[in-house]
Protein backbone atom coordinates (compact mmCIF):
# COMPACT_ATOMS: atom_id res chain seq x y z
CA UNK A 1 0.00 0.00 0.00
CA UNK A 2 2.56 2.16 1.16
CA UNK A 3 4.34 1.55 -2.66
CA UNK A 4 1.26 2.58 -4.38
CA UNK A 5 0.62 5.81 -2.57
CA UNK A 6 4.52 6.98 -3.00
CA UNK A 7 3.35 5.91 -6.64
CA UNK A 8 0.42 8.38 -6.12
CA UNK A 9 2.58 11.01 -5.08
CA UNK A 10 5.77 10.73 -7.63
CA UNK A 11 3.81 9.91 -10.52
CA UNK A 12 0.19 10.25 -10.82
CA UNK A 13 -0.03 13.51 -9.09
CA UNK A 14 1.70 16.75 -10.77
CA UNK A 15 3.57 18.86 -8.69
CA UNK A 16 1.51 22.01 -9.48
CA UNK A 17 -1.30 20.25 -7.37
CA UNK A 18 0.67 20.45 -3.88
CA UNK A 19 0.91 23.71 -4.97
CA UNK A 20 -2.73 25.19 -6.05
CA UNK A 21 -3.97 24.91 -2.29
CA UNK A 22 -1.50 27.52 -1.38
CA UNK A 23 -3.12 29.67 -4.14
CA UNK A 24 -6.33 28.94 -3.76
CA UNK A 25 -5.60 29.58 0.04
CA UNK A 26 -4.87 32.71 -0.53
CA UNK A 27 -8.38 33.66 -1.61
CA UNK A 28 -8.87 33.36 2.05
CA UNK A 29 -8.07 36.88 1.56
CA UNK A 30 -10.20 38.64 -0.11
CA UNK A 31 -12.33 41.03 2.21
CA UNK A 32 -16.30 40.02 2.49
CA UNK A 33 -16.51 37.03 0.60
CA UNK A 34 -18.51 33.62 0.27
CA UNK A 35 -15.44 31.83 1.84
CA UNK A 36 -17.17 28.06 0.90
CA UNK A 37 -16.15 28.77 -2.41
CA UNK A 38 -12.48 28.21 -1.56
CA UNK A 39 -12.96 24.69 -0.24
CA UNK A 40 -14.84 24.08 -3.40
CA UNK A 41 -12.14 25.25 -6.11
CA UNK A 42 -10.19 22.39 -4.90
CA UNK A 43 -13.45 20.45 -6.06
CA UNK A 44 -13.71 22.50 -9.07
CA UNK A 45 -9.99 22.31 -10.48
CA UNK A 46 -7.90 19.62 -8.63
CA UNK A 47 -10.10 16.78 -8.56
CA UNK A 48 -11.31 16.52 -12.69
CA UNK A 49 -8.49 17.70 -13.32
CA UNK A 50 -6.06 15.27 -11.32
CA UNK A 51 -9.17 12.18 -12.45
CA UNK A 52 -7.99 13.39 -16.30
CA UNK A 53 -4.49 13.24 -15.85
CA UNK A 54 -4.97 9.07 -14.37
CA UNK A 55 -6.66 8.37 -17.13
CA UNK A 56 -4.47 9.83 -20.13
CA UNK A 57 -1.97 8.15 -18.45
CA UNK A 58 -3.35 4.57 -18.34
CA UNK A 59 -2.69 4.93 -14.19
CA UNK A 60 -5.38 2.01 -14.14
CA UNK A 61 -3.33 -0.08 -16.27
CA UNK A 62 -0.19 0.51 -14.35
CA UNK A 63 -1.20 -0.05 -11.17
CA UNK A 64 -3.07 -3.30 -11.87
CA UNK A 65 0.39 -4.96 -13.23
CA UNK A 66 2.00 -4.74 -10.06
CA UNK A 67 1.82 -7.16 -7.43
CA UNK A 68 -0.98 -5.30 -5.61
CA UNK A 69 -4.69 -6.32 -4.18
CA UNK A 70 -7.25 -4.03 -5.69
CA UNK A 71 -8.24 -3.11 -2.44
CA UNK A 72 -4.76 -1.40 -1.90
CA UNK A 73 -5.23 0.54 -5.04
CA UNK A 74 -8.54 2.49 -4.20
CA UNK A 75 -6.55 2.90 -0.62
CA UNK A 76 -4.07 4.37 -2.01
CA UNK A 77 -6.34 6.71 -4.33
CA UNK A 78 -8.29 7.69 -1.78
CA UNK A 79 -6.00 8.61 0.84
CA UNK A 80 -4.12 10.60 -1.51
CA UNK A 81 -6.57 12.82 -2.18
CA UNK A 82 -7.84 13.17 1.16
CA UNK A 83 -4.57 14.60 1.93
CA UNK A 84 -4.36 16.58 -0.43
CA UNK A 85 -7.95 18.25 0.97
CA UNK A 86 -6.32 18.36 3.99
CA UNK A 87 -3.26 20.13 2.51
CA UNK A 88 -6.39 22.34 1.01
CA UNK A 89 -7.78 22.92 4.64
CA UNK A 90 -4.83 23.55 6.34
CA UNK A 91 -3.95 26.28 4.13
CA UNK A 92 -7.72 27.76 4.28
CA UNK A 93 -6.93 27.87 8.49
CA UNK A 94 -3.23 29.83 8.08
CA UNK A 95 -4.88 31.89 5.63
CA UNK A 96 -8.29 32.28 7.47
CA UNK A 97 -6.29 33.46 10.55
CA UNK A 98 -4.00 36.28 8.45
CA UNK A 99 -7.67 37.24 7.62
CA UNK A 100 -8.94 37.65 11.06
CA UNK A 101 -6.43 39.73 12.00
CA UNK A 102 -5.97 41.65 8.64
CA UNK A 103 -10.01 42.94 8.73
CA UNK A 104 -11.29 43.57 12.32
CA UNK A 105 -15.05 43.71 10.90
CA UNK A 106 -17.03 39.84 10.61
CA UNK A 107 -17.81 38.57 7.17
CA UNK A 108 -21.12 39.52 5.60
CA UNK A 109 -21.47 35.66 4.77
CA UNK A 110 -20.07 32.56 6.79
CA UNK A 111 -17.37 34.13 8.98
CA UNK A 112 -14.15 32.20 8.70
CA UNK A 113 -14.33 29.95 12.31
CA UNK A 114 -14.21 26.66 14.06
CA UNK A 115 -17.98 26.23 12.68
CA UNK A 116 -17.23 26.84 9.22
CA UNK A 117 -14.33 25.05 9.25
CA UNK A 118 -16.58 21.69 10.77
CA UNK A 119 -18.52 22.27 7.83
CA UNK A 120 -15.63 22.54 5.52
CA UNK A 121 -14.87 19.32 6.30
CA UNK A 122 -18.89 17.73 5.86
CA UNK A 123 -18.73 19.36 2.57
CA UNK A 124 -15.49 17.45 1.93
CA UNK A 125 -17.33 14.53 3.40
CA UNK A 126 -20.47 14.64 1.38
CA UNK A 127 -18.02 15.49 -2.02
CA UNK A 128 -15.84 11.82 -1.16
CA UNK A 129 -18.97 9.49 -0.55
CA UNK A 130 -20.49 10.28 -3.95
CA UNK A 131 -16.92 11.16 -6.19
CA UNK A 132 -15.12 7.03 -5.29
CA UNK A 133 -17.95 5.13 -4.97
CA UNK A 134 -19.11 6.18 -8.44
CA UNK A 135 -16.28 6.41 -10.04
CA UNK A 136 -14.88 2.86 -9.09
CA UNK A 137 -17.92 1.17 -11.06
CA UNK A 138 -15.82 1.56 -13.85
CA UNK A 139 -12.75 2.75 -12.41
CA UNK A 140 -12.04 4.94 -15.87
CA UNK A 141 -15.58 7.03 -16.31
CA UNK A 142 -14.84 10.18 -14.27
CA UNK A 143 -17.18 12.90 -15.81
CA UNK A 144 -20.25 11.58 -13.95
CA UNK A 145 -18.88 10.71 -10.79
CA UNK A 146 -16.91 14.37 -10.46
CA UNK A 147 -20.32 16.56 -11.81
CA UNK A 148 -22.52 15.04 -8.93
CA UNK A 149 -20.44 14.80 -5.99
CA UNK A 150 -19.18 19.06 -7.24
CA UNK A 151 -22.89 19.48 -7.46
CA UNK A 152 -23.65 18.11 -4.05
CA UNK A 153 -20.88 20.21 -2.68
CA UNK A 154 -22.34 23.43 -4.07
CA UNK A 155 -25.47 22.47 -3.06
CA UNK A 156 -24.31 22.13 1.23
CA UNK A 157 -22.15 25.17 0.67
CA UNK A 158 -24.93 27.17 -0.90
CA UNK A 159 -27.27 26.20 2.18
CA UNK A 160 -24.83 26.75 4.73
CA UNK A 161 -23.99 30.34 3.52
CA UNK A 162 -27.52 31.29 3.20
CA UNK A 163 -28.63 29.89 6.45
CA UNK A 164 -25.90 32.04 7.87
CA UNK A 165 -26.94 35.47 6.10
CA UNK A 166 -31.35 34.74 6.54
CA UNK A 167 -31.63 32.32 9.39
CA UNK A 168 -30.15 34.48 12.49
CA UNK A 169 -30.97 31.34 14.88
CA UNK A 170 -28.24 29.52 12.73
CA UNK A 171 -26.05 32.15 12.70
CA UNK A 172 -26.14 32.62 16.22
CA UNK A 173 -25.12 28.76 16.69
CA UNK A 174 -22.39 29.12 13.86
CA UNK A 175 -21.17 32.63 15.07
CA UNK A 176 -21.74 32.99 18.84
CA UNK A 177 -19.56 31.19 21.25
CA UNK A 178 -16.57 28.72 20.36
CA UNK A 179 -18.53 25.99 22.47
CA UNK A 180 -21.33 25.02 19.99
CA UNK A 181 -18.44 26.12 17.28
CA UNK A 182 -16.11 23.46 18.46
CA UNK A 183 -18.46 20.62 18.45
CA UNK A 184 -19.38 21.51 14.98
CA UNK A 185 -15.77 21.59 14.01
CA UNK A 186 -15.51 17.72 15.78
CA UNK A 187 -18.40 16.55 14.37
CA UNK A 188 -17.52 17.76 11.24
CA UNK A 189 -13.73 16.01 11.33
CA UNK A 190 -15.69 12.76 12.67
CA UNK A 191 -18.17 12.90 9.63
CA UNK A 192 -14.82 13.21 7.37
CA UNK A 193 -13.46 10.29 8.68
CA UNK A 194 -16.38 8.26 8.63
CA UNK A 195 -16.99 9.31 4.64
CA UNK A 196 -13.52 8.45 3.90
CA UNK A 197 -14.20 4.68 5.10
CA UNK A 198 -17.59 4.18 3.80
CA UNK A 199 -16.39 5.56 0.53
CA UNK A 200 -13.21 2.92 0.77
CA UNK A 201 -15.43 0.24 1.80
CA UNK A 202 -18.44 1.32 -1.24
CA UNK A 203 -15.26 1.53 -3.85
CA UNK A 204 -13.57 -1.81 -3.08
CA UNK A 205 -16.73 -3.38 -3.64
CA UNK A 206 -17.45 -1.56 -6.49
CA UNK A 207 -14.22 -1.88 -8.27
CA UNK A 208 -13.32 -5.66 -7.75
CA UNK A 209 -16.54 -6.19 -9.91
CA UNK A 210 -14.63 -4.13 -12.65
CA UNK A 211 -12.66 -6.01 -15.60
CA UNK A 212 -9.65 -3.72 -16.50
CA UNK B 1 7.52 -28.95 -14.27
CA UNK B 2 4.64 -26.48 -15.88
CA UNK B 3 5.47 -23.16 -14.74
CA UNK B 4 2.10 -22.36 -16.20
CA UNK B 5 -0.81 -23.99 -16.32
CA UNK B 6 -4.23 -23.19 -17.61
CA UNK B 7 -7.31 -25.32 -17.37
CA UNK B 8 -10.67 -24.74 -19.10
CA UNK B 9 -10.83 -20.92 -18.51
CA UNK B 10 -13.99 -19.49 -19.32
CA UNK B 11 -15.16 -15.80 -20.27
CA UNK B 12 -18.16 -14.74 -21.92
CA UNK B 13 -18.90 -11.43 -22.97
CA UNK B 14 -22.16 -10.18 -25.49
CA UNK B 15 -20.44 -11.17 -28.38
CA UNK B 16 -17.37 -13.29 -27.60
CA UNK B 17 -16.66 -16.43 -25.49
CA UNK B 18 -13.79 -17.81 -24.18
CA UNK B 19 -14.43 -21.05 -24.37
CA UNK B 20 -12.67 -23.84 -22.03
CA UNK B 21 -8.92 -22.69 -22.58
CA UNK B 22 -6.53 -24.66 -21.38
CA UNK B 23 -2.84 -24.81 -22.25
CA UNK B 24 0.51 -25.57 -20.20
CA UNK B 25 4.33 -24.47 -20.20
CA UNK B 26 7.17 -26.13 -18.70
CA UNK B 27 10.12 -24.27 -17.55
CA UNK B 28 13.04 -23.05 -19.76
CA UNK B 29 10.36 -23.24 -23.43
CA UNK B 30 8.90 -20.14 -25.26
CA UNK B 31 5.60 -20.81 -26.42
CA UNK B 32 3.95 -18.53 -28.79
CA UNK B 33 0.26 -17.49 -28.52
CA UNK B 34 -0.95 -17.16 -31.79
CA UNK B 35 -4.50 -16.20 -33.35
CA UNK B 36 -5.67 -13.38 -35.40
CA UNK B 37 -6.89 -10.01 -34.52
CA UNK B 38 -9.88 -10.66 -32.28
CA UNK B 39 -9.12 -14.42 -31.34
CA UNK B 40 -8.66 -14.02 -27.67
CA UNK B 41 -5.28 -13.64 -27.17
CA UNK B 42 -5.25 -10.70 -24.95
CA UNK B 43 -8.36 -11.43 -23.17
CA UNK B 44 -6.70 -15.01 -22.38
CA UNK B 45 -3.89 -13.16 -20.54
CA UNK B 46 -6.64 -10.61 -18.85
CA UNK B 47 -8.25 -13.72 -17.59
CA UNK B 48 -5.59 -15.62 -16.49
CA UNK B 49 -3.88 -12.91 -14.40
CA UNK B 50 -7.87 -12.00 -12.94
CA UNK B 51 -7.49 -8.48 -14.69
CA UNK B 52 -10.58 -9.23 -16.05
CA UNK B 53 -13.12 -11.93 -13.79
CA UNK B 54 -13.09 -15.19 -15.87
CA UNK B 55 -16.23 -17.24 -15.15
CA UNK B 56 -14.85 -20.54 -14.29
CA UNK B 57 -11.48 -21.93 -15.00
CA UNK B 58 -8.10 -22.73 -12.95
CA UNK B 59 -4.49 -21.02 -13.28
CA UNK B 60 -1.82 -22.15 -11.67
CA UNK B 61 2.02 -20.34 -12.06
CA UNK B 62 5.00 -22.19 -10.42
CA UNK B 63 2.68 -24.91 -8.94
CA UNK B 64 0.53 -22.43 -7.06
CA UNK B 65 -3.44 -21.58 -7.65
CA UNK B 66 -3.13 -17.96 -9.34
CA UNK B 67 -6.68 -16.79 -7.25
CA UNK B 68 -4.99 -17.57 -3.91
CA UNK B 69 -1.42 -16.70 -4.87
CA UNK B 70 -1.81 -13.63 -6.83
CA UNK B 71 0.38 -11.13 -4.95
CA UNK B 72 2.89 -13.26 -4.30
CA UNK B 73 3.12 -14.85 -7.62
CA UNK B 74 2.68 -11.29 -9.64
CA UNK B 75 5.91 -10.85 -8.33
CA UNK B 76 7.44 -13.80 -9.81
CA UNK B 77 5.89 -12.63 -13.30
CA UNK B 78 7.50 -10.29 -15.71
CA UNK B 79 4.82 -8.29 -17.52
CA UNK B 80 4.18 -6.98 -20.57
CA UNK B 81 1.27 -5.48 -22.37
CA UNK B 82 2.67 -3.87 -26.14
CA UNK B 83 0.20 -1.68 -26.92
CA UNK B 84 -0.10 -0.05 -23.34
CA UNK B 85 2.03 3.07 -22.64
CA UNK B 86 2.23 4.48 -19.08
CA UNK B 87 3.57 7.79 -17.46
CA UNK B 88 4.75 8.88 -20.78
CA UNK B 89 6.08 12.14 -20.01
CA UNK B 90 8.04 10.75 -16.58
CA UNK B 91 11.92 10.13 -17.01
CA UNK B 92 12.92 6.44 -17.07
CA UNK B 93 14.32 6.72 -14.04
CA UNK B 94 11.44 8.16 -11.92
CA UNK B 95 9.04 5.68 -13.04
CA UNK B 96 11.54 2.61 -12.37
CA UNK B 97 12.43 4.19 -9.02
CA UNK B 98 8.27 3.86 -8.28
CA UNK B 99 8.37 0.15 -9.82
CA UNK B 100 11.27 -1.55 -8.21
CA UNK B 101 9.51 -0.63 -4.92
CA UNK B 102 7.01 -3.00 -6.08
CA UNK B 103 9.43 -6.06 -5.80
CA UNK B 104 11.61 -7.23 -3.16
CA UNK B 105 13.85 -8.96 -5.69
CA UNK B 106 14.78 -6.15 -7.50
CA UNK B 107 18.47 -6.13 -8.08
CA UNK B 108 19.78 -2.26 -9.43
CA UNK B 109 23.34 -4.14 -10.22
CA UNK B 110 21.24 -6.30 -12.81
CA UNK B 111 18.76 -3.13 -14.06
CA UNK B 112 21.70 -1.03 -14.41
CA UNK B 113 23.73 -3.84 -16.50
CA UNK B 114 20.62 -4.52 -18.85
CA UNK B 115 19.69 -0.52 -19.39
CA UNK B 116 23.68 -0.65 -20.03
CA UNK B 117 23.00 -3.22 -22.53
CA UNK B 118 20.15 -2.29 -24.15
CA UNK B 119 21.63 1.54 -24.01
CA UNK B 120 18.29 2.90 -22.31
CA UNK B 121 19.07 6.33 -21.51
CA UNK B 122 17.60 6.89 -17.48
CA UNK B 123 17.65 10.60 -18.41
CA UNK B 124 15.11 10.25 -21.51
CA UNK B 125 11.32 10.49 -21.18
CA UNK B 126 9.60 7.64 -21.85
CA UNK B 127 7.66 8.57 -24.79
CA UNK B 128 11.43 9.74 -25.95
CA UNK B 129 11.59 6.11 -26.44
CA UNK B 130 11.62 4.19 -29.47
CA UNK B 131 8.84 1.37 -29.41
CA UNK B 132 11.80 -0.58 -30.07
CA UNK B 133 13.69 1.19 -27.07
CA UNK B 134 10.41 0.87 -25.22
CA UNK B 135 10.16 -2.94 -25.18
CA UNK B 136 13.72 -2.99 -24.31
CA UNK B 137 12.98 -1.22 -21.10
CA UNK B 138 9.73 -3.04 -20.25
CA UNK B 139 12.48 -5.75 -20.71
CA UNK B 140 15.05 -5.05 -18.60
CA UNK B 141 11.90 -4.29 -15.89
CA UNK B 142 11.02 -7.49 -15.69
CA UNK B 143 14.74 -9.10 -15.85
CA UNK B 144 15.83 -6.99 -13.01
CA UNK B 145 13.37 -8.47 -10.55
CA UNK B 146 14.39 -11.40 -11.53
CA UNK B 147 11.07 -12.90 -13.11
CA UNK B 148 10.50 -16.95 -13.74
CA UNK B 149 7.35 -16.68 -15.88
CA UNK B 150 7.25 -14.00 -18.79
CA UNK B 151 4.12 -12.88 -20.22
CA UNK B 152 4.07 -10.57 -22.96
CA UNK B 153 1.52 -9.47 -25.53
CA UNK B 154 2.32 -8.86 -28.46
CA UNK B 155 5.97 -7.67 -27.78
CA UNK B 156 7.13 -7.53 -31.05
CA UNK B 157 4.41 -5.83 -32.41
CA UNK B 158 5.33 -2.18 -34.17
CA UNK B 159 8.88 -2.89 -34.38
CA UNK B 160 11.22 -2.64 -37.28
CA UNK B 161 12.56 -5.81 -38.56
CA UNK B 162 16.00 -5.11 -36.96
CA UNK B 163 14.91 -4.59 -33.25
CA UNK B 164 11.98 -7.33 -33.97
CA UNK B 165 15.10 -9.46 -34.46
CA UNK B 166 17.55 -8.39 -31.69
CA UNK B 167 14.68 -8.77 -29.17
CA UNK B 168 13.69 -12.14 -30.15
CA UNK B 169 17.44 -13.30 -29.33
CA UNK B 170 17.21 -11.25 -26.14
CA UNK B 171 14.42 -14.21 -25.72
CA UNK B 172 16.02 -17.03 -26.62
CA UNK B 173 19.13 -16.11 -24.40
CA UNK B 174 16.38 -15.54 -21.71
CA UNK B 175 15.05 -19.41 -21.79
CA UNK B 176 18.99 -20.60 -22.15
CA UNK B 177 19.04 -21.45 -17.89
CA UNK B 178 16.39 -23.51 -18.31
CA UNK B 179 14.72 -21.90 -15.34
CA UNK B 180 12.68 -18.93 -17.04
CA UNK B 181 9.59 -19.42 -19.57
CA UNK B 182 7.98 -17.13 -22.23
CA UNK B 183 4.27 -16.98 -22.96
CA UNK B 184 4.50 -14.83 -26.00
CA UNK B 185 1.33 -14.01 -27.83
CA UNK B 186 1.65 -12.16 -31.29
CA UNK B 187 0.09 -12.24 -34.56
CA UNK B 188 3.38 -11.93 -36.27
CA UNK B 189 4.14 -15.64 -36.79
CA UNK B 190 7.67 -15.23 -38.42
CA UNK B 191 9.04 -14.29 -35.19
CA UNK B 192 7.67 -17.51 -33.86
CA UNK B 193 9.37 -19.63 -36.50
CA UNK B 194 12.76 -18.03 -35.40
CA UNK B 195 12.12 -18.67 -31.43
CA UNK B 196 9.25 -20.89 -30.14
CA UNK B 197 9.23 -24.15 -29.04
CA UNK B 198 5.56 -24.58 -28.30
CA UNK B 199 2.21 -23.12 -30.23
CA UNK B 200 -0.77 -22.53 -28.82
CA UNK B 201 -3.09 -21.67 -31.65
CA UNK B 202 -6.54 -19.81 -30.94
CA UNK B 203 -9.67 -19.09 -32.49
CA UNK B 204 -12.63 -17.52 -32.38
CA UNK B 205 -12.06 -17.72 -28.32
CA UNK B 206 -11.05 -21.75 -28.44
CA UNK B 207 -7.98 -23.14 -28.41
CA UNK B 208 -7.58 -25.33 -31.64
CA UNK B 209 -3.87 -26.89 -30.86
CA UNK B 210 -1.49 -26.37 -28.26
CA UNK B 211 1.81 -28.72 -29.24
CA UNK B 212 5.47 -28.05 -29.84
CA UNK B 213 6.13 -25.79 -33.07
CA UNK B 214 7.12 -29.11 -35.25
CA UNK B 215 4.19 -31.42 -34.41
CA UNK B 216 1.89 -28.32 -34.50
CA UNK B 217 3.28 -27.42 -37.86
CA UNK B 218 3.22 -31.03 -39.03
CA UNK B 219 -0.53 -31.75 -38.28
CA UNK B 220 -1.04 -29.53 -41.10
CA UNK B 221 -1.11 -30.07 -45.03
CA UNK B 222 -1.10 -27.71 -47.48
CA UNK B 223 -2.60 -29.12 -50.31
CA UNK B 224 -2.21 -28.00 -54.34
CA UNK B 225 -4.30 -28.90 -57.60
CA UNK B 226 -6.67 -27.83 -60.37
CA UNK B 227 -10.23 -26.62 -60.01
CA UNK B 228 -10.79 -30.00 -61.52
CA UNK B 229 -9.26 -31.89 -59.11
CA UNK B 230 -10.82 -29.99 -56.44
CA UNK B 231 -14.31 -31.05 -57.79
CA UNK B 232 -13.49 -35.03 -59.18
CA UNK B 233 -11.62 -36.05 -56.10
CA UNK B 234 -14.65 -37.50 -53.89
CA UNK B 235 -14.53 -35.91 -50.44
CA UNK B 236 -11.95 -33.44 -50.78
CA UNK B 237 -13.35 -30.34 -50.83
CA UNK B 238 -15.45 -31.43 -47.69
CA UNK B 239 -11.68 -32.36 -45.55
CA UNK B 240 -10.29 -28.77 -46.39
CA UNK B 241 -10.49 -26.39 -43.38
CA UNK B 242 -10.56 -23.93 -45.89
CA UNK B 243 -9.41 -23.46 -49.48
CA UNK B 244 -8.72 -20.60 -52.33
CA UNK B 245 -9.24 -20.93 -55.60
CA UNK B 246 -8.16 -19.26 -58.72
CA UNK B 247 -7.56 -19.75 -62.71
CA UNK B 248 -4.37 -21.56 -62.03
CA UNK B 249 -6.33 -24.08 -59.23
CA UNK B 250 -6.86 -24.30 -55.42
CA UNK B 251 -4.74 -24.19 -52.58
CA UNK B 252 -6.21 -25.28 -49.15
CA UNK B 253 -5.36 -26.38 -45.84
CA UNK B 254 -6.36 -29.74 -44.37
CA UNK B 255 -5.65 -31.71 -41.31
CA UNK B 256 -2.59 -34.31 -41.82
CA UNK B 257 -4.86 -37.19 -40.35
CA UNK B 258 -7.10 -36.44 -43.47
CA UNK B 259 -4.51 -36.05 -45.91
CA UNK B 260 -3.88 -39.13 -48.28
CA UNK B 261 -1.66 -38.90 -51.58
CA UNK B 262 -3.45 -38.51 -54.56
CA UNK B 263 -2.45 -38.65 -58.10
CA UNK B 264 -1.33 -34.68 -59.47
CA UNK B 265 -1.88 -33.53 -56.00
CA UNK B 266 1.11 -31.67 -54.39
CA UNK B 267 0.99 -31.80 -50.83
CA UNK B 268 3.62 -29.60 -49.01
CA UNK B 269 3.84 -28.09 -45.24
CA UNK B 270 2.52 -25.15 -44.20
CA UNK B 271 3.51 -21.75 -42.56
CA UNK B 272 2.03 -20.99 -39.31
CA UNK B 273 1.30 -17.90 -41.39
CA UNK B 274 -0.69 -19.97 -43.79
CA UNK B 275 -2.51 -21.90 -41.23
CA UNK B 276 -3.54 -18.60 -39.40
CA UNK B 277 -4.54 -17.39 -42.85
CA UNK B 278 -7.11 -20.61 -43.49
CA UNK B 279 -8.83 -20.67 -40.50
CA UNK B 280 -9.41 -17.25 -40.80
CA UNK B 281 -10.84 -17.57 -44.36
CA UNK B 282 -12.67 -20.09 -42.95
CA UNK B 283 -14.15 -18.25 -40.59
CA UNK B 284 -14.99 -16.09 -43.16
CA UNK B 285 -16.93 -18.43 -45.02
CA UNK B 286 -19.09 -18.66 -42.52
CA UNK B 287 -20.24 -14.98 -42.06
Amino acid sequence: MYNLLYKEFRLAIHPLYYFLPVIFGALMLIPQWFFFLVPLYFCFITVPQLFSMYKSNNDLEFSIMMPVRKSDIVKARILSIIILELFQIVWCVIFALINRSLYKYGNFAFDLNAAYFGLVFVMFALFNIILFPIFYQTAYKFGVAVIISIVAAIGFALSAELLVMFNERFRMVVEGKPGPQLIILAAGMVLFVLSAIAAYKISVKNFEKVDV
Amino acid sequence: MAILSIDKLNKRYEKFHLKDVSLSLDKGYIMGFIGINGAGKTTTLKSMLNMVHADSGVVQILGKDYTDHEIELKKEIGLMFGDMQYYEKMRVKVVTDVIKRFYPNWDDAVYDDYCRKFNIDQEKKISELSQGMKAKYNLALALSHNARLFILDEPTSGLDPAARDGLLEIFQKLVEDGEKSILFSTHITSDLEKCADYITYIHEGEIIASATKDDFIDSYKLVKGSEDQLEAEIGLRKKLIACKTNKFGFSGLMKTADCEERDGLTIEAPTLEEIMIYYAKKESAHV
